[in-house]
């Protein structure tokens, strides 16, 4: 495959050390990182405080009330178009020179209780664990964490706070990763699209990502702008591994898409990766889940399948964001792809009591695990994060630690039988 | 390391079929099949033994009296049977291998898979499958022996394929070797090639619609509801989610639900307009009208209500029979069942 200046490069810097001190920067994989140099909050009215902690896998640590975990990345060619419509305007993301950091993420995290924004029951608990029984749960338990924990300025809106907590933190993913400007990487990854053409003989893959956008807190963002109101569309999907898909969405941790399974996307990557070897990468649909009503959820479904089958799929596979309602979503999409003559199959996370919904044509599922399973209680010597809502000591539900059953295929946790 | 084992009247030397009102015992060390545990490395330290009938027929007295020594020696595992294909025998194991497992003692039980026991130890033993009969001992018991040894010693117990005992209706985690994307694309790709696999299947059982009311005008009407509808406050704390109650409330003499009195505390969806007017969430004014119009018999004089968020359907399904029982006991013969 030959390069062109259109074709996405991801280059990546390994970090294997992380420690803090005056001047953010990198000295071969050891990352240094400056709280002061950062700044991270200064100049955003909306937020009270801020503050930076560098923590490491196998560190006595839980970080709690976590709502989001970005992955450090910059622009190589032009900083500024980092994180398109969060740190600057819209762009053609997708293309070029990306460098983004290996082995470090940065975590956010601030208490909506508190402050009174939300009530307990709208805002479970959220937790990475870096070392203790549930470490291996969330997958940002293995990586050094930069964490920004972040106060709400007195009585300002929530949406306000939510704005700049984002642009902060992808701020700061932009700041890390910008360390490795002008250096070489370990690998770089090349993503053409369109692919070149590979042999009709293989099965035209098409996957469905399904994100849902429902609102402050509850929000995924292309570009920066709320995806409330998208119908079933085609994306580019070097632009999804580009930036230009961010969470804002908090609820449920476990079943949470965080912007750093965006933008390192397992299936996207390989679907890349198989293309012109064992299928045909035929195209992304990037379609909403927790649909209101039964019309909505059966219109936007046979739209997917319509969208799908105009790629020429042969076989969909179906994301699923968070759970319960949206399950309803992805089992309609998989039965309207099937009823569309197209082989169909679906990410899903299991509860205690099974699957939240089920369509007999649902009959090739991936458990992405079960939510609802415990964790053993653990005592962590330290918490990042209101301990009220850190079950210290406690038995942790799986849905409690971020990512552990992401349904976009990133984790690799699944259920069995016992 | 101390071990309890529970045997019936006849495998614990007490006598046949003539023994089987026999009241529980408490013996000394292995009885009958015990012997063959203790060869295989699992030597009961007390055995606990009752008459099938007894326990069948007095099953709330004998369990209380098994469970008072089963509190009392605080064994590190309980083995109960091999019941074979017993019923009765089967289905005492079963019973006190859930209570046991309930208050956290580790149970080791083997029995058939069709056996009343599986089903009634409700996933809180590892049932060992065996043949019908008493010939299978031989094989059953070291399988028996060495889950109860590691379950005594707090070692972790792998699948029930590797381990061979029953699935217990539980789902595991575990780490695959490969992600869900990958596991996703080789599953679909099988697909295609006619291979169709799943990870995960349905649990729940398809209901088939019931049959049409047969006299509508003589019949009595209730309401059910998922919407989370409770008197205002929530009094007795239904939760919002993940609900692990579902509760009654008296509507005798009432027309209406009225904005301020009722509410819903359910936590997935938007319940604004259910709080302006709760019969949206419970429609008792609709229901009253009919009523008077004579366009069916009577309404049921309480409604039924939970909140059906993350509820795992093996619970919701429990609700669904508590209720219906308590329905059919009050001589209800049709139900509204408001879903959100």
């Amino acid at each position: 495959m030959s390069s062109t200046v259109a074709d996405l490069e991801i280059a990546t810097f390994g970090i294997d050390r992380i420690v803090e001190g005056t001047q953010t920067g990198r000295d071969a994989t050891t990352l240094t990182v400056s709280s002061s140099q950062l700044a991270v909050g200064a100049g955003e009215p909306a937020l009270a405080e801020a503050t930076v902690e560098v923590v490491r896998p196998g560190e006595p640590v839980r970080i709690s009330n976590v709502l989001d975990v970005v992955l450090p990345t910059v622009k190589a060619d032009d900083p500024a178009s980092t994180f398109p419509g969060i740190l600057g305007p819209a762009t053609d993301a997708g293309s070029g020179r990306t460098n983004r950091l290996y082995g470090v993420a940065v975590v956010n995290s601030c208490d909506w209780l508190t402050p009174g924004y939300v009530i307990p029951e709208e805002f479970p608990d959220s937790l990475v664990d870096m070392s203790g029984p549930g470490a291996d749960r969330s997958p940002f338990g293995a990586t050094a964490n930069v964490v920004l924990r972040f106060e709400p300025a007195d009585r300002a809106p929530i949406a306000e706070v939510d704005a700049a907590i984002r642009r902060e933190t992808a701020r700061v993913a932009r700041e890390l990763a910008a360390t490795t400007l002008g250096q070489e990487p370990d690998d770089v990854a090349r993503y053409a699209w369109p692919l070149p053409a590979a042999s009709a003989d293989l099965p035209a893959i098409v996957p469905i990502l399904q994100v849902a956008s429902e609102g402050t807190l509850v929000d995924t963002f292309f570009q920066g702008e709320a995806m409330d109101d998208l119908d079933p569309t085609v994306f580019d999907p070097r632009s999804i591994l580009d930036g230009a898909l961010t969470n804002g969405a908090y609820d449920w941790a476990g079943v949470r898409n965080v912007t750093a399974v965006y933008q390192d996307n397992a299936l996207l990557r390989a679907l890349f990766a198989g293309h012109g070897e064992r299928l045909r990468f035929a195209g992304l649909i990037i379609a909403l889940g927790y649909l209101d009503t039964a019309e909505e959820k059966q219109r936007s479904a046979l739209a997917s399948a319509q969208l799908a089958a105009s790629l020429g799929a042969d076989g969909v596979i179906c994301t699923t964001f968070s759970s319960g309602n949206s399950h309803t979503d992805t089992m309609l999409s998989v039965r309207a792809c099937e009823q569309a003559g197209i082989a169909t199959t679906a990410l899903v996370c299991e509860t205690n009591g099974g699957l939240t919904d089920h369509v007999p044509e649902a009959d090739c599922l991936v458990s992405t695990g079960n939510e609802d399973e415990l964790v053993d209680p653990w005592t962590p010597h330290t918490v990042i994060g209101s301990e009220s809502a850190a079950r210290v000591g406690e038995p942790v539900p799986t849905w409690a630690y971020v990512a552990a059953c992401v349904e976009t295929g990133d984790a690799a946790w699944t259920a069995v039988p016992a | 390391m101390t071990i309890v084992h529970y045997l019936n009247q006849f495998f614990a030397g007490l006598g046949g079929e003539e023994a089987a009102g026999h009241e529980p015992v408490r013996l000394d060390g292995p009885q009958g099949p015990g012997r063959a545990l203790a060869a295989a490395g699992a030597a009961p330290d007390v055995t606990i033994a009752c008459g099938d009938d007894h326990f069948g027929e007095h099953e709330a007295e004998a369990l209380a009296t098994l469970l008072a020594w089963l509190e009392e020696i605080r064994p590190d595992v309980l083995i109960c049977g091999p019941s074979f294909g017993s019923g009765r025998y089967g289905y005492a194991c079963g019973v006190l291998a859930r209570e046991a497992g309930r208050r956290g003692i580790p149970v080791v039980a083997a029995m058939t898979p069709d056996s009343p026991g599986v089903m009634a130890a409700e996933g809180a033993a590892f049932v060992v499958p065996t043949g019908s009969n008493v010939a299978a001992m031989r094989t059953v018991v070291p399988v028996m022996a060495g889950l109860a040894v590691r379950l005594a010693a707090g070692e972790p117990v792998g699948g029930p394929d590797e381990e061979g005992y029953l699935p217990r209706g539980l789902r595991s985690n575990a780490m695959s070797d490969r992600t869900g994307a990958v596991r996703a694309i080789d599953l679909l790709l099988a697909k295609l090639a006619g291979d169709v696999r799943t990870e995960v299947g349905p649990t729940g059982d398809r209901v088939a619609p019931a049959p049409p009311v047969a006299d509508v005008s003589s019949v009595r009407l209730a309401l059910v509801s998922e919407a989370g509808c409770v008197p205002q406050g929530n009094p007795d704390q239904l939760p919002t989610r993940h609900a692990n109650v579902w509760l009654r409330y008296p509507i005798g003499g009432v027309d209406s639900l009225a904005a301020g009195t009722y509410e819903s505390v359910h936590a997935g969806f938007d319940t604004t307009a259910g709080n302006a007017d709760p019969n949206r969430l419970v429609p008792l004014d609709a229901a009253r009208e009919l009523e008077g119009r004579e366009a069916f018999g009577s309404l049921h004089d309480a409604f039924y209500t939970t909140s059906g968020v993350d509820t795992p359907v093996a619970t919701a399904a429990k609700f669904g029979q508590e209720i219906a029982a308590e329905l059919l006991e009050a001589k209800v013969g049709a139900v509204v069942l408001t879903g959100t």
